[in-house]
């Protein structure tokens, strides 16, 4: 494979994997704390994709206020949906808030198709992103290309700064731990969550805006796939690890670009392999690359 | 008397439907017609996931493939060989499949094993997985399955899809269908294994200490919903006449699941209440999605507008009434009624040793739980096995009824090596527990609790309960085990409680029912776990003279894990010490009082030379 071929792949599947990181930081979070699969978790990210496509180019704002805006109301949107959808439900049943999360991934998707309408809509990408860079060894790309790894690694780091360095983050982490003894210990389990739901949903849109930069169009239900894959890739890292999702969305990236790469006749079956590589960690380590092993107490 | 009036009146209604379907023709048109026929598809869907997820536990995603097996399969049997050599454009088809042809019967059938089959495969490694990790596992599968499906172009005419498959689903046969399902499913969940089926779902740990090979049930119960998922799918196919993968996305699985909420995880009942209302309320919301004339006013269909509604009502079901229409309970026709009032010992041969532990170690990674722990168990003995928290007590009942595998040494029950046999070989071999935390079936009744006990010892295979009428033993074992365990609850004096739902029994009533259950087991030696965890001096005076009275009238030997040192000196003949997993101690509770190590252990260095002093 020739040296420019390979590159482009490679940086292909780095950002394809970032943004599935980006996506799966947010399902961890929520399942580490809440044990709740958030289905409506891929349709928090077509909004991100769907505010920013309004305000840059329906409203003629500038990139930068519109990235801006649209990571605002996606946030938002993600608070409601957990303070309607989520929050009456905390001491439910877990079956109860799964369902919830079905609802409201329907409710979201067919919301989008009445107001936004079902046709896909093309973005018009910034001209500065796509003006290939040409290096001596004839490797050419894209600035987008180097923008959507960039940009996913320094929100993960910073994400990862916060739990780990700052308060919220310790009481986040504790939560995921023992829900009631964090409460008792006088930590607002209700707002820790909310913070939860709003840095996945901010990192969402962010995903969901460099996804409708890299495949230039917007649809209601584009958050489908990469949801249920960005799902894939939290499980792959270990479900409730922050690095692990990260990892674990580098990996699927890295499998279904070179797959396609290698053995372009199987890119049929793309898919297909994403999940039969689920099933098997799941077999030989149901609890993921980086996580926890939960046992049930006899 | 109940139980004819129940067949006269269920006999009666069903005659009454037949009469209306018959009719339905006339008196529907051909829309109502079809929404009949998808209700019908729907309950028969609903009732197979009900009784994977709701039933028996297991969060399954995957029923989308099954349904498309199912469909493909049954489509692809229907079809002329004329009409599939004009449908595979793009690649030729298989010849051997171009000939292929059966009835729709057999074809209905063959999609049903088709789909069990493909449920087997992916049961078997899959159901080892608990949880939400089974869940995404099984939607992995059914992704999987309508990938493959997209791409054998030559098998299924790839993304094409299959059109013009004959409309052979009619009423009689859609509601028809459902019917066996819904017959076989009630005699299924009424025999006592279907008893076991939801004790698997309420306590998997406790389920296997009864005996019951918990793995096998699962797998079963999978296959069978697998099989009805097949079923379904092939109707669907048969009745809208077109089907392409694009039909069987997790959307369709996410409907059904939808159904069995609504109506009620767990109840049959609530499946076919739920697909009734799912079912016509999508239909009627169509209306929103198309345009209406209201005196001259035009107003437009909205697109999306119908699912928006549907989600927002299923969201307010869920937070509003999220155990659903029928919760757990089944429909019975004696709610239009007004409710009426309402032994075997056999000798057995006499071996001395009951338990022989010999230098059984566990260790968990570099962690040593259990290290060199040896002791015998004479028939009729009560032992007590007594230490400090963290000294390995519940440890050593864990590997000697098979939960843990001892990492070195023998464990031997009864002369046999039990060692690293499985809690329910254990089980079978004679030997039942109870547990520290009670574990019961805590949505079964009393006396469920204690038939379940005794499904190990019925002859019955699990297959004769789909049809219990023409297999008779199904219902004369199930009223043998059900006066035994009738009068294991007197023995118990748990009687007076035998309909209730055991989770609601007080405290002292549910221990006594955990034992109650062991017991049914018919076991030879009884380990029991703390039973006087929680009670007050008064209780412990009862047990004392109750845990005596087991051992004489139920012919046993125990195994007793206890920190109440008055039942634990009283009680026992002999004592075994444990402390930090080691073995320090054993003797009469005499001489185990006066051992300066056991006083060591509990009070800690210093106590026993203050105490001599």
């Amino acid at each position: 494979m020739e040296l420019n071929i390979f590159v482009q792949h490679f940086i292909n599947a780095l950002s394809l994997g970032s943004l599935y990181g980006l996506v799966a930081v947010g399902y961890t979070m929520v399942y580490g704390i809440l044990r709740l699969i958030n289905f409506a978790h891929g349709d928090i990210f077509m909004l991100g994709a769907y505010f920013v496509y309004f305000a840059t180019i329906v409203y003629k704002l500038p990139w930068a206020v519109g990235v801006v805006l649209a990571i605002i109301g996606t946030t938002i949107c993600g608070l409601l949906v957990d303070r309607i959808a989520y929050k009456p439900l905390r001491e439910a049943p877990r079956i109860s808030a799964l369902i919830s999360a079905i609802g409201v991934s329907f409710f979201i998707e067919n919301f989008a198709v009445v107001v936004f309408t079902g046709m896909p809509r093309p973005v018009v990408q910034p001209p500065i992103l796509m003006k290939p860079i040409e290096f001596s060894n004839g490797v050419r790309l894209i600035p987008l290309g180097i923008l959507v790894p960039v940009v996913a690694f320094l929100l993960v780091g910073a994400l990862l700064w916060l739990l780990y360095r700052t308060k919220p983050g310790l009481a986040m982490r504790a939560i995921s731990f023992d829900i009631e003894t964090t409460r008792m210990m006088g930590v607002s389990v209700n707002k820790i969550i909310a913070l939860a739901f709003g840095l996945g949903s901010a990192l969402a849109a962010v995903a969901g805006i460099m996804w409708a930069l890299r495949y230039p169009r917007v649809e209601p239900f584009m958050g489908m796939t990469p949801g249920i894959k960005a799902f894939i890739a939290a499980v792959f890292g270990g479900i409730g690890s922050v690095p692990g999702a990260m990892i674990g969305g580098l990996l699927l990236g890295f499998v279904e670009i070179m797959s396609v790469a290698f053995f372009p006749t199987l890119s049929g079956y793309k898919d297909a392999f994403a999940f039969l590589l689920l099933i098997l960690i799941l077999l030989f380590r149901p609890t993921g690359l980086l996580g926890e092993k939960l046992e049930d107490k006899i | 008397m109940r139980r004819v009036r129940s067949l006269t009146l269920t006999i009666f209604s069903i005659i009454l439907f037949a009469v209306f379907l018959n009719k339905a023709p006339e008196l529907l048109n051909g829309y109502w017609q079809r929404i009949l026929n998808l209700i019908a598809i729907n309950a028969i869907l609903a009732l197979s996931l009900n009784l994977i997820y709701g039933i028996t536990g297991m969060f399954s995603l995957g029923h989308a493939g099954f349904m498309a097996i199912g469909a493909y399969v049954s489509a692809l049997l229907v079809l002329s060989p004329a009409q599939k050599n004009a449908m595979w454009i793009l690649e030729d088809i298989y010849p051997w499949l171009l000939n292929v042809n059966a009835p729709f019967i057999v074809s209905l059938i063959l999609a049903g094993l088709v789909a069990a089959f493909f449920g087997l495969l992916v049961a078997l490694p899959v159901l080892r997985l608990g949880g939400d990790y089974l869940g995404i596992a099984t939607l992995g599968f059914a992704e999987i399955i309508r990938i493959l499906i997209t791409n054998t172009a030559r098998l299924t005419n790839g993304s094409l899809g299959l059109k013009g498959i004959p409309a052979y689903t009619t009423l009689f046969m859609s509601w028809g269908c459902l019917g066996i399902v819904l017959l076989c499913t009630v005699c299924m969940l009424r025999s006592n294994f279907g008893g076991v089926l939801r004790a698997v779902r309420d306590d998997e740990v406790a389920a296997k200490m009864m005996g019951i090979n918990t793995f096998k049930v699962k797998v079963l119960a999978f296959t069978l919903g697998c099989f009805g998922g097949g079923l379904g799918g092939a109707l669907m196919g048969n009745l809208i006449t077109t089907i392409d993968p694009r039909m069987f996305m997790i959307t369709q699985t996410y409907n059904i699941l939808m159904i069995i909420v609504v109506g009620g995880l767990g109840s049959v009942t609530g499946s076919i209440i739920g697909s009734f209302l799912v079912t016509t309320m999508l239909e009627w919301l169509r209306f929103v999605e198309n345009p209406i004339t209201i005196f001259n006013f035009n107003i437009p269909g909205i697109p999306g507008m119908r699912m928006v509604i549907f989600s927002l009502l299923l969201i307010m079901v869920i937070i509003f009434r999220r155990e659903g229409i029928m919760g757990m309970r089944e429909f019975s026709w004696d709610i239009f009624f007004p409710k009426p009032k309402a032994k075997s010992k056999a000798p057995r041969e006499k071996s001395e040793t009951v338990l022989e532990v010999q230098d059984v170690k566990l260790k968990f990674g570099g962690l040593s739980a259990i290290d060199n722990l040896s002791f015998n168990i004479k028939r009729g003995q009560i032992m007590g096995l007594i230490g400090p928290n963290g000294a390995g007590k519940t440890s050593a009942f864990n590997v000697i009824s098979g939960f843990y595998k001892p990492t070195s040494g023998t464990i031997k029950f009864l002369g046999k090596s039990i060692g690293g046999l499985s809690p329910n070989e254990v089980c079978k071999a004679g030997m039942s527990r109870t547990f520290q935390n009670i574990r019961l079936f805590g949505h079964e009744t009393v006396l469920q609790n204690v038939m379940i006990g005794s499904r190990i010892r019925q002859k019955y295979s699990w297959w004769m309960t789909l049809a219990p009428f023409i297999f008779t033993d199904v219902i004369r074992e199930d009223s043998e085990v059900k006066a035994q365990a009738m009068d294991l609850l007197e023995q118990l004096g748990l009687e007076a409680f035998a309909d209730e739902e055991a989770s609601a029994l007080p405290y002292g009533a549910q221990r006594r029912l955990e034992i109650a259950r062991a017991l049914a087991t018919k076991p030879e030696f009884l380990l029991l776990d703390e039973p006087a965890a929680g009670m007050n001096p008064q209780e412990s005076e009862e047990l004392m003279n109750f845990i005596r009275r087991l051992r004489d009238e139920f012919d046993l030997t125990i195994l007793l894990i206890e920190h109440d040192m008055k039942v634990v000196m009283n009680v026992c003949d002999y004592i075994q010490v444990l402390d930090q997993g080691i073995h320090i101690a054993q003797g009469t509770p005499a001489e185990i009082k006066a051992n300066p190590r056991v006083i060591e252990a509990y009070l800690g260095a210093g106590a026993s030379e203050g105490g001599a002093a």
